[in-house]
């Protein structure tokens, strides 16, 4: 049904059926409502946007002058439920950026929230959180594309349906708090969990460790040793004169292409300072049965699509180093 | 002179050069790097202090596209003699009393993080979850630079 919604609402705002649809759902979560004008603000055709943002069109002028009053209570959050939904399918693809704490509270109630039934939930929300304040078009349209991405990601992640109270609805997990400040919490959580399973793998030797704690440790460690390592290189740098030629293209241009990951080879040879091990004990096989390896790093590396190639040259300069540094 | 013509007769280019982000960054880094030494050199008066800013300001203005990176560059500018890459004896003692504490993982937790916002350029003024992918670029960077930076060393031995 979230999709038929989108698709129709997306070109044609003046299906009867989605209208109908609002007004029952209107009707069986307020029994008293009875206007003719509820979708109403649902027709884009209606709204005069200067700006046919496709979606979000409807959101345009009626919001701002519509929550500034407190007594048309239902008429704009007609209007809401269907940008969100009309942006299902679009929202999708948006980027996911961090918000202040209001959204963030928004969002947490929103998030576990299948859209059909969130309608009521997202206007009463709405109309809560805005109430008074008059809102510009943009912070509306990035607040409602906000909360409906969320909606979009997390309504798979909605498992089960508690009771809830009669004005916000919000679906928890089981087992779990409803109230809008732990969600908010378990959500900001979650996003920092997903940012430490990347650094996971950013830092080499890190799958190992579960838990924050472990996993902060090794993160920490990991980049203070390698402001450390290049304390020592500038040190070292201070010592030593560039050579007038030097051209790092030489070397760059070609190792760096021929891989399609180089983030592979190079925290191997710079975990290799860190650990105090040496990175080629488990690739001296192929630095000897490669046809192309120099121990000159000058010297231009045969061209080749292997994408290890680079490697081989990288781990050059590590062997090197390492022989005269250790 | 040899090896120049060695070298310029295998040299390859990328064609699209802009594409890969690591190749850029290590391409802007060392074109600002390398001449601001050899610049240094010229003036010989290269103590270490003046090397390490060149160095952290080579890592700046490759990474412009990152927080960080702004973060760092205030600081270099603002300082004459800066400390941008914070001395790690802090950060150990740190991390050793936290591990002593048994109890409260959730303060350990917190700890860290903040451990961590010290090591990055500007990390104190941002909040955790931006801190966090903050540090991812700032890694990839710290990996990118050591390369080069040893690179250079190595060819210049």
């Amino acid at each position: 049904m979230n999709g038929a919604i989108g698709g129709d609402l997306l070109l044609n705002c003046t299906d009867m059926s989605v209208l109908e649809r609002q007004r029952a759902h209107l009707k069986y979560f307020n029994p008293s409502f009875d206007s003719p004008l509820a979708g109403f603000f649902a027709d884009s055709s209606m709204i005069n946007g200067g700006e046919m943002d496709g979606f979000l069109a409807t959101a345009g002028l009626n919001l701002p002058m519509i929550y500034g009053e407190t007594t048309v209570e239902v008429d704009p959050r007609m209007s809401i439920p269907l940008e969100t939904t009309l942006g299902t399918g679009n929202f999708k693809k948006r980027k996911f950026d961090t918000v202040t704490k209001d959204c963030n509270e928004k969002k947490k109630m929103m998030n576990r929230e299948e859209v059909t039934e969130g309608e009521e939930e997202e206007k009463s929300k709405i109309t809560e959180l805005n109430n008074g304040s008059p809102k510009s078009i943009k912070k509306m349209k990035i607040k409602a594309k906000k909360e409906e991405n969320n909606c979009s990601n997390d309504s798979s992640k909605v498992t089960k349906e508690l009771e809830k109270t009669d004005y916000i609805h919000v679906r928890a997990r089981r087992g779990q708090a409803t109230d809008s400040h732990s969600i908010a919490e378990r959500v900001r959580r979650e996003k920092i969990s997903e940012r430490m399973k990347f650094l996971q793998d950013l830092v080499p030797g890190c799958d190992k460790i579960t838990g924050k704690a472990g996993m902060l440790d090794e993160i920490i460690n990991y980049v203070q040793s390698l402001q450390r390592q290049i304390e020592f290189l500038s040190m070292k740098l201070a010592v030593v004169n560039p050579r007038p030629d030097f051209d790092m293209d030489d070397i760059f241009a070609k190792e760096v292409v021929s891989t399609p990951m180089t983030v592979v080879p190079s925290p191997e040879m710079v975990h290799s300072g860190y650990s105090h091990e040496m990175v080629n004990s488990g690739y001296s096989n192929e630095m000897v049965n490669s046809g192309y390896v120099h121990f000159n790093p000058m010297q231009q590396v045969e061209t080749s699509s292997d994408p290890l190639s680079c490697f081989n040259v990288r781990h050059i300069y590590s062997f090197i180093m390492f022989h005269h540094l250790i | 002179m040899e090896r120049q013509i060695i070298n310029k007769k295998k040299r390859v280019f990328s064609l699209e050069p802009n594409k890969n982000p690591s190749a850029v960054f290590t391409r802007k880094y060392t074109s600002h790097l390398v001449p601001a030494l050899k610049k240094l050199n010229m003036n010989k008066n290269s103590s270490k202090q003046t090397v390490k800013h060149e160095v952290d300001m080579a890592l700046a203005l490759s990474a412009q596209e990152f927080a960080w990176s702004r973060f760092l560059l205030q600081k270099l500018s603002s300082s004459t003699n800066p400390t941008a890459t914070t001395s790690s004896s802090d950060g150990i003692r740190i991390l050793e009393r936290s591990n002593k504490e048994g109890g409260n993982e959730e303060g350990e937790i917190e700890e860290k993080l903040m451990e961590l916002q010290k090591l990055l350029p500007g990390g104190e003024e941002m909040n955790v979850e931006e801190m966090l992918s903050e540090i991812g670029n700032y890694i990839k960077c710290l990996e990118l630079q050591t390369i080069a930076l040893k690179s250079i060393v190595q060819d210049s031995t």
